[in-house]
């Protein structure tokens, strides 16, 4: 699984560019299961198990990751562009990048802190004056490399450091993904669905129709959260630790959780002497806040791998974690199944 | 792509790792890319020596050192705090990828607040020095192994090559320099000469220590320093700062000598080597002004090379301009040695 959630890592898929993350999965999961791909482009694979299960369950993860997307070039070959999903100003400043189909590279240029003015030595770029330098002298040249509309992600790779931790990009979903795909190429107790959802990042978009099409009594979203387990935090306020086993979310700001199908979750990973935390802070969204309100309603879960920085070009997680969610994920599709 | 000479000497240099008092991974390497072209060694501030020829002498320049941080602790639960090693830009510090050289090179993050810890007003701000840890993924116990205060800590991004020929990495500033020199010998090599004595400098970021220890043992007739200076990019003016590509900036200043300042633009302007003119109202912020008041003095001029995004990991430069900086150093020395022979 570690070198399924490398190559992952290392694929452009920025929300709406997810192709070469798709068809990667579609490289691994093939002949494991069956599967189409929707009109979004999410895969939606149905995996036969040992028993066909009572109640129709959806494992859900997302292909997209957080970047950038090009709006086009000012008069100097400076490239112009816009946050795709959630990116914060301090994390891309100074940093590398690549852009499209060819794999540009560009950099977040920024004024020198020798020249910086007393009253901006405070404040960090606005949004609006940040641009990508890709090395063109003019827009034109600017221009036949790069088009508008293009992607633009970051330029971070996959590195294992410490003591069983991960740094990547992306890790924030493909961490999800490559949990499905180890669920599909095993063998599974009961019959269910896996859906490589589109667009989360922009709003939990490719989950709402990929939910409609499965229309599942029950749900696990497999997904990334905040670990603020860092230096100085304390007690709840680190939200979840790394290394404490997936995160079980009671309540986020898209979705309420079943609060029972919450504590079973607890309790199956405790009599399955899987490692599980509660995610002790109410921050967030995900696909779960698509999903439970789909149709007439689906019982949902989300399990989060504990992941610091997220949203940048380095997430870290320790890979230990990945295989907890992992396993109460396959454990939670054997109890809510019955 | 073009200028494949300079390219790769700026590889090779921007792949060694140093800062400033701590430059000796980045000496040994340098000294034995000038053992091609000189008689070297590595005096006791650090700085990498090199001599050719007799006779009349020119001193030439470049700091070696590059910025970054150093360790003061490892806190409890084994991240590790930090100072500053020469000016260290705060702002692109969040979540940027560092190495720790420690017993062992350690790979490290620099942690990032999340949304929920932040104070309110803090959205747009930059965040206090103080308060930059990096997650190496370690306890303090395993830490504690491998890490100690004082090891130092560079930052780490990748070489790349952008249109044209520009280049995106860390420390450029001042491998740039280096390569100039390194280049210019390339192109005076098979030719007779005065003395060159060639200094790559330690401890320029921190206050030129190198420069002063080593103009004082080199006592030189003259001296051109190499380093690098601001290209306009957006929020740095063009109608004060050169663009990148417009060729080697040629210091005016009250502290650098006149003569050699206009000698080196009418060199320029015969040679048809692009160049502009950076004119300082003072001292000029580089060795050049230590190693003017070495001794008993040497007659300094100062060579720059434009570069964007300076004391950042992704310093953006033309390689031309490091071309064109080598070109001027080997015509000027060709004539001044003409003249002295």
């Amino acid at each position: 699984m570690l070198e399924i959630l490398k190559d992952l890592c290392n694929l452009p898929g920025i929300s709406g560019r997810e192709d070469k993350v798709r068809d990667y999965i579609i490289s691994k999961i093939d002949g494991y299961c069956e599967y189409e791909i929707d009109p979004l482009g999410s895969i939606i694979a149905f995996k036969k198990g040992a028993k066909t299960p009572e109640n129709k369950i959806m494992l859900d993860a997302h292909t997209d990751e957080v970047g950038m997307i090009v709006t086009g070039a000012d008069s100097d070959g400076f490239i112009k562009f816009a946050n795709v999903g959630g990116v914060e100003t301090a994390v891309i400043i100074g940093r590398n990048v690549r852009i499209g189909e060819k794999n540009i590279p560009g950099v977040l240029g920024i004024k020198p802190i020798h020249l910086i003015e007393k009253d901006e030595e405070q404040e960090l770029p606005k949004k609006d004056d940040l641009y990508i330098d890709i090395g063109a002298k003019s827009k034109e040249e600017a221009l036949s490399l790069v088009s508008p509309g293009e992607e633009i992600h970051f330029e971070s790779e996959f590195i294992e450091f410490g003591d069983g931790f991960i740094k990547s990009k992306a890790i924030d979903d493909r961490a999800g993904c490559a949990i499905m795909i180890d669920l599909i190429r095993s063998e599974l107790e009961y019959d269910c669905c896996f859906c490589f959802s589109v667009q989360e990042e922009i709003g939990t978009r490719g989950a709402a129709a990929s939910a409609y099409t499965v229309n599942p009594d029950y749900a696990i979203v497999l997904e990334t959260t905040t670990a603020a387990d860092i230096s100085g935090v304390k007690g709840e306020a680190r939200v979840c630790v790394c290394g404490d086993g997936g995160a079980i979310s009671f309540m986020d700001r898209a979705t309420v959780y079943d609060l029972n199908l919450y504590r079973k979750a607890l309790e199956v990973a405790k009599a399955n002497n899987i490692k599980a935390q509660t995610k002790t802070r109410v921050a967030g969204g995900n696909d779960a806040g698509a999903i439970h309100k789909s149709r007439g309603g689906v019982k949902t879960l989300t399990i989060s791998v504990p992941t610091r920085y997220l949203h940048s070009p380095c997430c870290v997680c320790k890979y230990e974690d990945i295989e907890s969610v992992r396993d109460l994920a396959k454990a939670m599709i054997s109890e809510l199944a019955k | 792509m073009e200028f494949g000479e300079v390219r790769e000497l700026l590889y090779k240099l921007c792949a060694l790792k140093g800062t400033s008092g701590n430059e000796s991974a980045v000496a040994e390497g340098i000294c034995e890319m000038l053992s091609a072209y000189a008689d070297t060694h590595i005096d006791r501030l650090g700085n990498v020596m090199g001599t050719r020829g007799e006779g009349f002498s020119i001193l030439l320049d470049a700091h070696i050192d590059q910025i970054g941080l150093a360790v003061t602790a490892v806190d409890e639960d084994g991240f590790v705090k930090v100072a500053r090693v020469g000016g260290a830009d705060c702002r692109v510090l969040t979540a940027a990828q560092v190495t720790v050289h420690g017993r062992s090179d350690v790979f490290g993050v620099v942690t990032s607040t999340p949304p929920h810890l932040k104070a309110d007003d803090s959205d747009n701000k930059v965040r206090k020095f103080d308060d930059i840890t990096i997650d190496i993924g370690l306890s303090k116990e395993q830490a504690d192994k491998i890490i100690s205060p004082g090891d130092r800590i560079t930052f780490n991004a990748p070489f790349d090559s952008l249109a044209g020929n520009r280049i995106a990495s860390p420390s450029v500033d001042d491998r740039a320099g280096v390569a100039a020199i390194l280049r210019c010998l390339q192109l005076l090599e098979g030719k007779k000469t005065c003395r060159l004595d060639i200094m790559f400098s330690a401890q320029e970021e921190t206050g030129g220590s190198g420069a002063k220890v080593g103009a004082f043992n080199s006592q030189a007739d003259e001296a051109i320093a190499c380093d690098v200076s601001f290209a306009s990019a957006p929020g740095v003016s063009a109608e004060k700062y050169v663009a990148l590509g417009s060729g080697t900036m040629v210091g005016y200043a009250p502290s650098l000598d006149y003569n050699m300042s206009r000698r080196l633009t009418e060199i320029a302007a015969a040679k048809d080597i692009p160049h502009t003119a950076e004119v300082m109202g003072g001292r000029t912020g580089t060795n050049g002004d230590d190693i003017q008041v070495s001794g008993r003095g040497i007659k300094t001029a100062l060579l720059s090379i434009p570069i964007r995004n300076m004391h950042t990991a992704v310093e953006v430069v033309d390689l031309a301009d490091i071309e064109n900086t080598a070109r001027l150093m080997a015509e000027y020395i060709i004539e001044r040695s003409a003249e002295n022979a």
